[in-house]
């Protein structure tokens, strides 16, 4: 191909980044603040707790090689070093972090806008094919790059090891990049942007799960990740730099498929084409629950499948924990002394970090399924539900109450995943209830955090977001409140805070009213708000 | 009885004051114009009248009752298309149509039927690949397909092929051959005054003119360009004859529509050899009235 062609397909890239900066002047601070500052938090927390060698001599034995640190965390070395204690105490939010961000971003920037039309204009001035491609491909490294250089430098900031903080650095800005292009991807497969960002956030899970399960078993499955191969560029060990070679490959090769795919669509098109649907609407369409149910089913079922798999992946590596603790000499002394009820302990202690996990997740959900009000205003199709006899409360409570409801459902589901993942793991079959009632011990915070957003709903539309920023403190107290020791008064707006670590500890029934109390509460301020305002989003 | 009753009607944004002391009476039975340029506060009068805005001060009273108050038990007996329709990109056209209606409380199964095949509209097409006049077409039907009282349409035609507009208008005149009342908000003067029995016009925020088209003669005028045999300056002595401008034996002058009987009878007295006349834009009209431009 001659040079002119190419030129012309990626005329307007600057013009296009501009804009996405323009845009973005307060959203992407807000991601640099928000994960840049809590990666320099942790990496800023950990030498004063680590202060003796006897210290950081212990974290491997004691935290660093346990089931949920490798489920999570991966295998990092370097263990016995602060270097590798603040990877791997980093790793988490990091790897994750990055990855969802530039799903997030890069979406933003090309699909959506697609979808919305707004691209249509840009493309009708002089804007090559394949500009909004890299002009979203150069959007997300910046960002990546951002979060990337905040984290060696933190790390640098301490006083860690230079090759093992550049290694780390590169290593997840590579993460990031790999993302990048998977979520380039993502946007030319799926005609909407909500589509690609499921796709995207999928990608990310499996990613995530695939280094955790490969790290729990040590087996070959790490391999299968790009969390593998930035983790086993050994940063703080022996530093590799071939696995970074992967992980560029596979940018390239996305990236280059993403090129192919987006060559050969129509605009606004993709490949997962649209077929001819109904001309009558089902009898469950009549209602304003029948119909919120159904603007949520895509979400509903991508949940359900999502929340079953990874329940079932955690339940099936619950059984091998009493062997992992005993491959661990201290660990199996402790549990020797203590017997089949230390052990027992150990495994709760492993479920009730689960359930918690899990739970936070489903905020996720419960979130973005109550604003679903919020999107359905601003796009200005509530304004014809509005105008036929349905009251603004019956919408309102309808839609809150499909997303509590199926909150509670996916909590069921996401138990029963757990229950079936264990049964296959360990042949037994007796545990499928406990799994699920402790599972759903922990729904009550789920649904304080969805009556919150609703409670924003109704009195302060335009700063729905917060719901958003209310989900990401309670991960950060659940993955980080310990060792950032978040003061009691800042872990305790987190709801889960406040609920009984079952089934280490049995069920408290005061936090569960009070908390079903504060749903109720929120929820009732909530349709009492928009029962004042506008309804017109402005 | 009035349909529609506003008075003293204020509503803010912020610092945009988006109605201004509006006043608007609909009768029962009429097709009301709602003219106004854009901006000017058309759809936030609609929304208002459908409880989705609350206003700031002043009264208002839909069907009899309070718009904001009432507006579930009120909605029963109103049909409405926003201006600039926005619909679940999951569903198709059909469902949509059924769900409106049904949230309405029931719809005409034959009238669904004729309307869509009127509007040539398929059904079963999901809404994120309609285009904005297809859009358009599913809230017309599912509007008409209900047998509604009032009608508050927000620009209807404005994404409609010039067929699809005949039909329109075919199908308002049925519906208030029926009895309903319309309310038909519009930027363009020619589609008000082709539907409606009086109009009002809306000018930021503000009703500044409401009356029948015969009352409203006077604010409109014409637009004539001729070319006549011999000079045409006694053309410049008609009453009602503005800003005559001559080239030769061409001639172009406005002329308020109640004189152009007069104009024309002149113009033919000179000996007409070529004539052209067009109905001023609403644009025009403010300039004229107005003295001021109007900001698009
Ligand atoms: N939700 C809103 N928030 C802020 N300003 C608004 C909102 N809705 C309308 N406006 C402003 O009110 C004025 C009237 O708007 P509108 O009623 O939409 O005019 P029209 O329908 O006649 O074009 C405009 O200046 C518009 O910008
Ligand atoms: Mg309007």
């Amino acid at each position: 191909m001659s040079s002119a062609p190419v030129a012309s397909s990626v005329a307007g890239v600057g013009h296009l980044l501009r804009l996405a900066l323009r845009r973005d002047r307060v959203r992407l601070p807000l991601w640099v603040v928000g994960l840049g500052g809590t990666i320099v938090a942790t990496a800023a927390s950990i030498p004063p707790l680590y202060d003796t060698p006897e210290k950081v001599a212990g974290y491997a034995r004691i935290v660093g090689s346990t089931p949920v640190s490798y489920l999570m965390s991966g295998r990092q070395v370097g263990l016995d070093t602060l270097g590798g204690i603040v990877a791997n105490e980093t790793s988490q939010v990091a790897q994750l972090g990055i990855c969802l961000m530039v799903v997030f971003l890069v979406v933003r920037h090309t699909r959506a806008e697609e979808e919305s039309g707004r691209a249509e204009l840009l493309r009708s001035t002089v804007l090559g094919r394949h500009a909004a491609t890299l002009a979203g491909l150069a959007y997300g490294l910046m960002a990546v790059l951002l979060i990337s250089a905040i984290t060696t430098v933190s790390m640098l900031a301490v006083g860690l090891d230079a090759v093992g903080s550049l290694t780390y650095g590169v290593g997840l800005a590579l993460l990031g990049a790999v993302y990048t292009a998977i979520t380039l991807v993502a946007v030319q497969l799926s005609t909407s942007a909500r589509g690609a960002l499921g796709l995207g956030v999928a990608a990310v899970a499996v990613g995530y799960l695939v280094r955790g399960l490969g790290a729990m078993e040590d087996n070959v499955l790490v391999w299968f990740s790009p969390f593998g191969w930035a983790q086993r560029m050994d940063a703080f060990g022996d530093e590799r730099w071939w696995p970074a070679l992967l992980l560029l490959a596979t940018t390239a090769l996305l990236l280059a498929l993403a090129a192919r795919l987006m060559a050969h669509r129509d605009f606004g098109g993709g490949l997962l084409q649209p077929r001819p649907g109904s001309a009558r609407a089902g009898r469950a369409l009549g209602t304003p629950f029948g119909v919120a149910t159904r603007l949520q089913r895509g979400l509903l079922i991508g949940w359900a499948v999502g929340l079953f798999l990874l329940g079932m992946l955690y339940g099936s590596v619950i059984p091998s924990v009493p062997d992992l603790i005993a491959s661990n000499p201290e660990m199996a002394d402790f549990v020797g002394a203590g017997g089949q009820a230390a052990e027992d302990a150990i495994v709760d202690a492993f479920l009730a970090y689960m359930f918690l996990f899990m739970a936070v997740i489903t905020c996720g959900f419960v979130v973005a399924s109550v604003l679903r009000l919020r999107a359905e205003e601003e796009a200005g199709r509530t304004e014809v539900v509005l105008a036929t006899p349905v009251s603004r409360t019956s919408w309102m409570a309808a839609t809150t109450a499909l997303a509590l409801i199926a909150a509670v459902t996916l909590t069921v589901i996401m138990g029963l995943g757990l229950a079936v993942g264990y049964g296959l793991g360990s042949g037994e079959w007796d545990q499928v209830l406990r799994h699920v009632a402790g599972q759903l011990a922990y729904v009550p915070g789920t649904l304080v955090i969805g009556a919150f957003a609703a409670a924003l709903f109704g009195l302060v539309p335009r700063a729905t977001g917060v719901a958003w920023a209310a989900v990401a403190l309670v991960a950060l107290q659940v993955v980080l409140g310990e060792i950032l020791r978040l003061p009691d008064a800042v872990q305790a707006i987190s709801p889960f805070w406040h609920l009984a670590a079952v089934p280490l500890d049995d069920v408290e029934l005061v936090p569960v009213l009070a908390e079903l109390a504060l749903t109720a509460a929120l929820v009732a301020v909530g349709i009492w708000g928009y029962r004042r305002r506008d309804a017109v989003s402005g | 009885m009035a349909v529609i009753e506003l008075h003293d009607i204020v509503k803010t944004f912020g610092a945009t004051r988006a109605l201004d002391h509006l006043d608007l009476t609909v009768e029962q039975g009429e097709v009301h114009g709602f003219l106004g340029p854009n901006g000017s506060g058309k759809s936030t009068t609609i929304r208002v009248l459908l409880g989705l805005l609350r206003a700031d001060s002043g009264s208002a009273t839909i069907l009899g009752g309070d718009p904001w108050r009432d507006a579930a038990s009120l909605h029963r007996r109103l049909a409405y298309v926003p201006g600039d329709v926005s619909l679940w990109p999951n569903l198709t056209g059909g469902e949509v149509i059924d769900v409106l209606a049904r949230m309405r409380g029931g719809l005409d199964e034959a009238r669904r039927r004729e309307m869509i095949e009127r509007f040539e509209l398929d059904p079963t097409k999901k809404a994120r690949t309609y285009s904005k006049g297809n859009r358009q077409k599913v809230a017309l039907v599912a509007a008409l397909a209900s047998r509604a009282d009032l009608y508050l349409l927000d620009e209807p035609t404005s994404g409609l092929d010039p067929l699809m507009e005949a039909e329109f208008q075919e199908a308002v005149h049925e519906v208030r051959a029926e009895g309903a009342t319309i309310l038909l908000s519009s930027h363009i003067l020619a589609e008000a005054e082709a539907l409606s029995d009086r109009i009002s016009i809306i000018r930021a925020g503000r009703v500044v003119q409401t009356g029948t088209l015969a009352e409203l003669r006077h604010l409109t005028r014409t637009t004539v360009i001729a070319e006549t045999e011999r000079p045409p300056t006694p053309i410049t002595a008609v009453p009602g004859v503005h800003e005559p401008v001559m080239h030769g034996n061409r001639v172009t002058f406005d002329v308020d529509s109640d004189h152009l009987d007069a104009a024309v009878a002149a113009l033919a007295e000179l000996g007409v050899r070529s004539l052209a006349a067009h109905p001023p834009t609403l644009e025009e009209l403010f300039l004229h009235q107005y003295g001021e431009e109007v900001s698009a």
